[in-house]
């Protein structure tokens, strides 16, 4: 039985649905710690004083926010508390948008939602309506002192939940500058494209692939492990394209 | 122009477009510094080896890995580049598939590709890509190495761009089982009712209706300490409803409201003079609307004067 991280209430009308959230992702890096080379002594971060050139004890450490060069305004702990709202357990479903509607590049963070203790019923009112629907529930969320507008939806036979990006937190396309080629690309390479992409056209299914950095990464620790020596990948430098048509050409011949 | 954070070359066939990379999204929140409070001096981290008590150079530190029998394996970066089972300077493209096959769960960050260097081959090589993907809701999956970790990608077209997503892998989504997934199936009056409710309250996705009203209070805490007011955080007094005995009555009863307009549909903004002291110009009616929105305690016993501290405090 996983362990829930947050318990509260999601409303919409007037119906209270009790829930409790559960993290859905987990990385899978492999993680390391820092060490001395010379005696692989552990590495530890300690704070100093800039000015003093004084080590300095968690307690005397405060959070500041620059407002201008070298002017810092310090908050403390309540105050940065003060903009994270009432804090209530709530989750009040404003308004249902079109899932699809919604571009995935807006969702940030996602974790699971399960019924709570009381009120089971209501939970699978919600999802099942949420589904019959095809929308999403937005609301906002206060979580660890901070407030986020979240999407609600069904994931996999419960409901998940979105925290979301702001629409100014997206950079638009148009910062991104380049110029035209001086010539389009002719019907007959984009008809051979398309061909291509075709060509290589499957069913998505996550569970094909994997990492297999991480799996080199651990082999490599294994085999150092037992004294052996690390085995190393090549690379080959990648060329520009000279001939799109006869790339295009030779990329479908190599598929059929 | 955002500046680049990788720079290599999309492989697709035997087609190669060099490209760089830019983060699609920023975050916009309020950033802190740790400082020192007795003199406000910036706090600086340092790397001090706990063997020697003495604070190490960068060059000399290397990441370990603690193995299950509590032997400990040093590796250096160049060990963990060298491994890199492909060409560290490429994204290869392996398939492509419906974007509507890949649930969100599993994108991370964002980002867009854009053509590099003045060769006119390159920037038409990539309008090419453009062009065949985008059509269909496509997505080309491939994978890259960026910072000696693998990605696995998404490549779509987003504005006219090649719009690059890492991708979480299939063993990084938690199961769902043992998540409790509520009570019993909604009879067909109860979830047509809801179905109605949800409905009524539908709205179009407007994304800018969505304000950062986290950033606005933290930007005006700021200011207002920079004026060397106090500031006190509000009390937590919005209970946790209970939910109801009756789903029936209580869907009628949140239909009812939602079709009144009683419960308005459109996201609440926060209304960016009520933060600019203009508060006393406005009517005691005006001031208990924004008392609602906000949730003040106790506000239909305000008055005017009391419903303008409680919304400024």
């Amino acid at each position: 039985m996983p362990r829930s991280l947050w318990n509260g209430t999601i409303t919409f009308g007037v119906i209270a649905v009790p829930v409790k959230l559960y993290t859905a992702t987990e990385s899978k890096t492999v993680r390391f710690r820092e060490v001395h080379l010379a005696d692989e002594g552990k590495i530890e971060h300690r704070r100093f004083c800039s000015k003093e050139e004084k080590e300095v004890p968690y307690d005397e450490v405060v959070k500041g926010h620059e407002v201008r060069e070298g002017e810092f305004v310090v908050l403390e702990k309540e105050e940065i508390e003060a903009a994270a709202g009432d804090r209530a357990k709530i989750i009040e479903l404003e308004s249902f948008v079109e899932a699809t509607a919604i571009d995935p590049v807006f969702y940030e963070k996602t974790y699971y939602v399960g019924a709570g203790d009381a009120g089971t019923d209501a939970y699978r009112l919600l999802h099942d309506a949420l589904g019959a629907t095809g929308r999403a529930g937005l609301g906002r969320f206060t979580f660890h002192n901070r407030e986020y507008v979240v999407a609600v939806r069904p994931l996999d036979g419960i409901l998940g939940l979105h925290t979301m990006r702001f629409a100014d937190e997206l950079v638009p396309g148009t910062d991104i500058d380049f110029s035209a080629p001086s010539r389009k690309p002719a019907e007959k390479e984009i008809e051979m494209a398309r061909k291509l992409v075709d060509s290589l056209h499957e069913e998505y299914d996550p569970a094909k692939r994997t990492d297999s950095y991480r799996e080199a990464v651990l082999e490599m620790i294994e085999r150092k492990a037992s004294g052996k020596k690390p085995r190393k990948a090549k690379e080959k430098p990648p060329e520009e394209t000279p001939d799109l048509m006869a790339a295009l050409e030779a990329s479908l011949a190599g598929k059929q | 122009m955002p500046r680049p954070l990788w720079s290599g070359s999309i492989s697709f066939g035997l087609v190669n477009v060099p490209v760089v990379m830019f983060s699609a999204a920023r975050d916009l929140g309020v950033r802190f510094n740790q400082l020192h409070g007795k003199d406000g001096a910036r706090i600086e981290t340092r790397r001090f080896c706990a063997e020697e008590d003495k604070e190490v150079p960068f060059e000399e530190i290397g990441r370990a890995f603690d193995l299950e029998d509590g032997k400990t394996v040093v590796v250096t970066d160049d060990e963990l580049q060298e491994v890199a089972p492909r060409r560290t300077r490429t994204i290869d493209i392996e398939a492509f598939a419906d974007l509507a096959a890949i649930d969100p769960i599993y994108f991370d960050h964002p980002y867009f590709l854009a053509p590099i260097g003045d060769s006119d081959g390159t920037r038409r090589a990539y309008q090419l890509l453009v062009e065949a993907m985008d059509r269909d809701e496509q997505v080309a999956i491939g994978r890259f190495v960026m910072r000696t970790k693998e990605y696995l990608v998404a490549i779509q077209v987003r504005d006219e761009r090649l719009a690059l997503t890492t991708m979480r892998w299939g063993d990084e989504i938690r199961s769902t089982k043992g998540i409790d997934t509520g009570g019993k199936k909604p009879a067909k009056a109860q979830l047509d009712q809801a179905v109605a409710l949800i409905e009524a309250l539908g709205t179009e996705w407007e994304p800018e209706a969505w304000d950062d009203r986290h950033r606005a209070r933290l930007e005006d805490v700021i200011e207002r300490k920079r004026k060397g007011q106090t500031i006190k955080a509000p009390a937590q007094e919005r209970e946790e409803p209970s939910p109801v005995p009756d789903l029936m009555a209580a869907l009628e009863k949140s239909l009812a409201e939602a079709g009144s307009g009683k419960k308005k549909a459109a996201p609440r903004k926060e209304k960016a003079e009520a933060r600019d002291g203009e508060l006393a110009d406005l009517s005691r009616e005006e001031l208990y609307e924004r008392a609602q929105e906000e949730d003040v305690p106790g506000r239909s016993s305000m008055s005017k004067g009391e419903l303008i501290d409680a919304l400024e405090g």
